[in-house]
């Protein structure tokens, strides 16, 4: 190994994470380009819901004079509300939404020349933000535990590290799907489909042992609830440390399946990409 | 007042003619589309149902009458999904892209191109949909039915009125803020508070939401007053609460005409 290779840009140059730095850099500037723009997308991203589910908890126990709801009672019910409004934020963006369109609009084309996976580009740059939300979240979360029995920092940690986790499978579905857009030139529809079914089996709009025995079977055989619903009862001491580290090795099984799953759907499809034109 | 009528009739024939067409070279949009909207209706039931897996009645509101309501939202949302949605996501387009010049130049109203040019005509299955689904659960949500069947047709257009009143309030600040895309996204996370009752809102938010945020006309409104009917009052809150989205909407759009430089020239 030359001196030169040894060096840090000779490590960073061995491990080509000088492109993924600057693809996560141009993604944080893109996202922010528009401050005002940004605030308001996170603010109502993380308000609004919070608000329908403080509604809902309020029409069941105020109104509706209920006291437990699910083993769980108002008080419980909101600090799942407020916690999990944390890891809602972390949970996936629209960049498969993005390469879906850079197939069906040709855009593709300018991505397949440079000496990067385009799929794992479009991801990078569309973490940034994510991760900046990530920190955020931790931060408050953080803040938050040194008030609050119930939440631990160590504990916060380790849930926003599951919901990254999460914020992966989330793409990499989405990378899986994007791949219909070669065949169908549009995949928009199921990826919003996606995203339907993942706003209701994440835990995003009501905590999912809500659900009844009978329909548990349904949110625990998808990866969802590894995005918001895990992560906020392990914040809040609801799961052991043993049901976490089930959550994330069942997420990094997950994360391996679809690795190989996007690897080969994205192989086998580019080969009908057809560009024209200059 | 018959001859403007007639005229803006015709060109609004004209615009449907046009996307019938562009929607039936996309045949398979129709079914992608359709697939999108019953997950949508799917997720919405799901969630009511899970609900009340734990609970017999929602603030008064047993599960019966939550999917009536959910029927006329549907149907209500459709019918706005349908004639105006897709106008207002090229909206910042008009300013940005200075496509506004075009419709300037037209001896007709602007504002009425802007927002019949582009239309989703697939989406009119969710009409029919939200009305069998209101069908469906009228009977066991205590509907009274018979003459006031006739009725629904006058709430959907109400719904469809004020969601074209609030849409257009949060585009229309395009002329000042370049992008609308934050607010648009706004407008849909808002747009949650008509995807439920508003019986089950706390006093503060259902003032809001009959109000300054009327999204309780789409749909919650609608079936209260099927239902029920309504107080004086409330008919009269309705029209004026409308009428001011539809003079405010007015003033902002002349003063962001005023505003607007042609971004083509």
């Amino acid at each position: 190994m030359s001196s030169a290779s040894a060096s840090p840009r000779g490590v960073r140059k061995f491990f080509h994470y000088e492109w993924r730095l600057a693809a996560l850099k141009n993604g944080f500037q893109d996202a922010t380009a528009y401050r005002i723009e940004f605030l308001l997308e996170v603010l109502g991203a993380a308000l609004i819901p919070a608000a329908i589910q403080w509604v809902l908890w309020y029409a069941l126990f105020k109104i509706g004079g209920q006291t437990t709801v699910g083993g769980l009672t108002y008080e419980q019910m909101l600090a799942y509300t407020f916690t999990s409004i944390l890891f809602t934020q972390v949970r996936g963006g629209d960049h498969d939404f993005e390469l879906m369109e850079m197939v069906r609009s040709g855009g593709l084309s300018n991505y397949l020349l440079r000496p990067a996976s385009v799929v794992e580009f479009v991801y990078i740059r569309g973490l940034a933000p994510k991760l900046f939300l990530a920190g955020l979240s931790l931060l408050i979360g953080v803040l938050v535990s040194f008030f609050v029995d119930s939440i631990s920092a160590g504990r916060m940690v380790a849930a926003v590290f599951l919901a990254v986790l999460g914020n992966i499978i989330h793409y990499q579905i989405g990378a899986v799907i994007a791949t219909l857009s070669f065949y169908w030139e549009e995949a928009y529809a199921v990826l919003m489909v996606k995203n339907m079914v993942v706003q209701i089996l994440s835990g995003e709009l009501i905590p999912l042992n809500l659900f009844p025995a009978s329909m548990e079977w349904i949110w625990k055989s998808t990866p969802f609830y590894l995005y918001v619903y895990g992560p906020t009862q392990y914040a809040l001491g609801r799961w052991s440390h043993v049901e976490f580290m089930n959550a994330v090795g069942v997420a990094m099984i997950w994360i391996l399946g679809l690795s190989i799953l996007t690897h080969w759907s994205w192989r086998l499809s580019i080969k009908r990409y057809l560009s024209l034109g200059g | 007042m018959i001859p403007v009528l007639k005229k803006y009739s015709n060109v609004f024939a004209v615009q449907f003619k046009n996307n019938f067409v562009r929607e039936a070279v996309y045949r398979s949009n129709f079914l992608t589309m359709l697939c999108v909207d019953l997950v949508w209706i799917g997720v919405e039931f799901s969630l009511f149902t899970v609900i009340y897996a734990n609970t017999n009645s929602l603030a008064g509101w047993s599960k019966e009458q939550v999917f009536f309501f959910l029927g006329v939202f549907f149907a209500s949302d459709a019918l706005f999904t349908t004639f105006f949605q897709k106008n207002f996501w090229n909206f910042s387009d008009l300013i940005n892209k200075g496509e506004l010049d075009i419709l300037l130049t037209k001896p007709i109203s602007p504002v009425f191109l802007a927002l019949t040019r582009w239309m989703s005509l697939t989406s009119i299955f969710n009409l029919f949909l939200g009305i069998g689904i209101t069908i469906r659960y009228s009977h066991a949500a205590g509907f009274a039915g018979g003459i006031r069947w006739a009725m629904l047709p006058f709430w959907l257009l109400v719904g469809l009125a004020t969601a074209l009143m609030l849409r257009f309030a949060f585009s229309v600040w395009v002329f000042w803020t370049d992008r609308s895309w934050a607010l648009s996204r706004l407008y849909y996370q808002f747009f949650h508070f008509a995807t439920k009752p508003d019986a089950i809102f706390p006093v503060m938010i259902r003032y809001t939401i009959m109000t300054a945020l009327p999204f309780a006309f789409i749909g919650s409104v609608p079936t209260r007053a099927l239902l029920y009917g309504l107080h004086f009052q409330e008919y009269l809150l309705v029209v004026v609460v409308l009428l001011v989205f539809f003079f405010a909407n007015s003033f902002v759009w002349r003063r962001g005409l005023a505003r607007y430089q042609s971004a083509s020239s």
